[in-house]
C-alpha cells in the first residue's frame, strides 16, 4: 500500500522531495489536490470570538444576579446534613416503636429486678422470663410472663399480666404472679388486681390472693406487703402439693430432686429459705418426716422413713 | 506532586481564557461533526454556561474535555438523524473574470457534489478530515483532541480523501 502512505505523508505534511515527486505522478493528483483546495471553502469565517464571548458575558453576568450559582452550591450541602441528622435522629427515636419485643430471663437459683420503661418495676424469681415491647409502651402496657414475678406497677393506663393460664389487668399496684405447669398463683399487696381466668374475671383486692391448683380454684388471704421471696429470701406455701415445693426448691437451688415412696400431692404449708440449702432442704422434709440424701452436687434423694 | 494553583474555573479571567483559546476549537469540532443546521454556535454558548454553572467542580485541566463532551451532548439531543449540511462560501466571480460561465457553472456544480459527499462521511471522517484540512492541524494533534491513536486518524483522513474522491468523480 505504498499509494496509501505516502497521501497520508502528503496529508499531514510530511512528504520529502522524491516522495513529492512520486505523489506528482499518481493518475489521481490532480483530484486530491483539488479537494483538498476546496476544502478550506466549508470553513466557517464567521466565528467571531470576541463577538461570541460578549454574548456569554452578558448571559452570564445576567445569571449571576438572579440567583449566584455559587450560593446555591454552598447551601446545598449544609441542607443536606441537616436532613440526614433528621433522617437519622427519626430513626432512632421510632426504632423502638416498631422493634423487637424486649425479653428478660432468669436462670435457676437467680433472680433479676428491672424497671419497665415507666418506672414500674418487675422482680423475676429464678427461671422465669418476661417479654414487653419498649416502644409504645405508655399506650400498651402489656408484659407476657412465664414463671414467677411481682410487679411494682405505676400508675398510669392499664397494665396487662398475660400468662398462658390467665391475664392479670391492674391500674397501678404491687402484686406477684406465679404460674407453673399446674399452677397459677396471683396475690395482690396494694390496689386492686383483676385476675382474668378461663373467661371468669375475679377481683382482688389488697392481702387476697387466687390460686389454681390443678382446676381448682382457691382464694387465699396474705398478710405480708412483700412475697416472702422477695423480701425474705423465703418461698413461702400455703396449703400448695409437695410438687410444687419441691419444683421451687430444684429451681431456686438449681438441682434435681428425686423422690421415693413420697406422696407428692400432699398439702403442704411452710416455707424455705433461698440462701441456704441445707437449711432449706431441712425445712421441707422434716414436717413431713422425710430423710434426705445428697448424691452428687445436682442430685437429691428423699425418701420416706 | 504538581498542584495546579486553580482547582476551579470559577474566576472570571481564567473563565474568559479558556472561551477565547477553546470555543472556537469546539464550534469547529460541533460544525464538522454534525454541520451548519444545528446552531454549533449556540451549542458553544450552552456549554460554555454549563462549564460556569459547574465551575466549582471543574479544574482548568478538566475543562477542554468537559466542553467538548458537553458540546457534543448537547448535539446528540438535537440530533434526529439530520442530513450533515455544511455551507460553503460562494465561489465569487471576480469582476474582471476572465473565467468564462461555464467554468463558473461547473465550479458550483463541484462544490454542490462535494457538499453531498462530505454529507456522506462518517462523523469520525468528516470531523478528522476538516480538522486537517481546513484547520491545518497535524495528524498527532488531531489523535490527541480526538483521544485516539494517530494510526486512527491516519485512517480517517485516507478514508475520507478516499471516499470525497471517488463521490466527486463519479467513479
Amino acid at each position: 500500500m505504498k499509494k496509501e502512505i505516502l497521501i497520508q505523508k502528503w496529508l499531514d505534511g510530511e512528504l520529502n522531495d522524491a516522495e513529492l515527486a512520486a505523489f506528482k505522478a499518481l493518475p489521481e493528483y490532480a483530484s486530491y489536490i483539488k479537494i483538498s483546495e476546496k476544502a478550506k471553502l466549508f470553513e466557517d469565517t464567521s466565528y467571531d470570538v470576541e463577538m461570541e464571548y460578549s454574548k456569554l458575558d452578558a448571559i452570564i453576568k445576567e445569571r449571576r444576579q438572579k440567583d449566584p450559582p455559587v450560593k446555591t452550591l454552598n447551601w446545598i450541602k449544609p441542607l443536606m446534613r441537616v436532613a440526614a441528622i433528621l433522617v437519622v435522629g427519626l430513626a432512632i427515636y421510632y426504632a423502638p416503636l416498631y422493634g423487637d419485643t424486649t425479653t428478660v430471663k432468669t436462670l435457676a437459683s437467680n433472680q433479676k429486678t428491672l424497671e419497665l420503661p415507666d418506672n414500674s418495676s418487675v422482680k423475676l424469681n429464678a427461671e422465669s422470663s418476661i417479654q414487653f415491647k419498649k416502644g409504645n409502651w405508655k399506650n400498651n402496657r402489656e408484659v407476657n410472663l412465664v414463671g414467677e414475678a411481682y410487679f411494682k406497677v405505676a400508675k398510669g393506663s392499664q397494665f396487662d399480666v398475660n400468662t398462658w393460664l390467665g391475664k392479670v389487668s391492674v391500674l397501678g399496684t404491687q402484686f406477684n404472679v406465679k404460674q407453673r405447669v399446674n399452677y397459677f398463683e396471683v396475690t395482690c399487696y396494694e390496689g386492686l388486681v383483676s385476675v382474668n381466668y378461663k373467661g371468669k374475671e375475679i377481683k382482688l383486692p389488697a392481702g387476697k390472693s387466687f390460686k389454681v391448683i390443678g382446676n381448682e380454684i382457691v382464694e387465699d388471704e396474705t398478710k405480708d406487703s412483700l412475697p416472702s421471696w422477695s423480701s425474705k429470701k423465703m418461698a413461702s406455701f400455703k396449703s400448695v402439693p409437695y410438687s410444687e415445693v419441691i419444683n421451687e426448691f430444684e429451681r431456686q437451688y438449681n438441682t434435681k430432686v428425686e423422690t421415693k415412696n413420697v406422696d407428692t400431692n400432699q398439702l403442704f404449708t411452710g416455707s424455705f429459705a433461698l440462701n441456704d440449702q441445707e437449711l432449706a432442704l431441712k425445712a421441707i422434709t422434716l414436717p413431713l418426716q422425710l430423710k434426705y440424701n445428697k448424691e452428687n452436687k445436682t442430685k437429691i434423694v428423699l425418701t420416706k422413713e | 506532586m504538581v498542584q495546579s494553583l486553580n482547582t476551579n474555573v470559577c474566576e472570571e479571567r481564567i473563565f474568559s481564557n479558556l472561551f477565547k483559546t477553546l470555543s472556537k476549537d469546539v464550534h469547529n469540532f460541533l460544525r464538522y461533526k454534525y454541520g451548519d443546521n444545528l446552531n454549533p454556535k449556540d451549542k458553544v454558548q450552552e456549554a460554555f454556561i454549563k462549564l460556569w454553572d459547574n465551575c466549582k467542580n471543574v479544574t482548568p485541566e478538566k475543562a477542554k474535555s468537559f466542553l467538548f463532551t458537553t458540546a457534543n451532548n448537547m448535539m446528540l439531543n438535537e440530533v434526529k438523524h439530520q442530513k450533515v449540511v455544511l455551507k460553503h462560501q460562494q465561489v465569487k466571480p471576480k469582476d474582471y473574470t476572465n473565467e468564462n460561465p461555464e467554468f463558473i457553472m461547473e465550479e458550483s456544480e463541484y462544490m454542490k457534489k462535494y457538499q453531498r459527499a462530505l454529507g456522506n462521511l462518517t462523523e469520525a471522517q468528516r470531523e478528522a478530515f476538516l480538522m486537517n484540512r481546513i484547520e491545518g492541524k497535524k495528524h498527532k494533534e488531531i489523535a490527541e483532541e480526538l483521544g485516539i491513536s494517530r494510526k486512527g486518524v491516519e485512517k480517517r483522513i485516507y478514508g475520507a480523501l478516499e471516499k470525497l474522491r471517488k463521490e466527486i468523480d463519479g467513479i
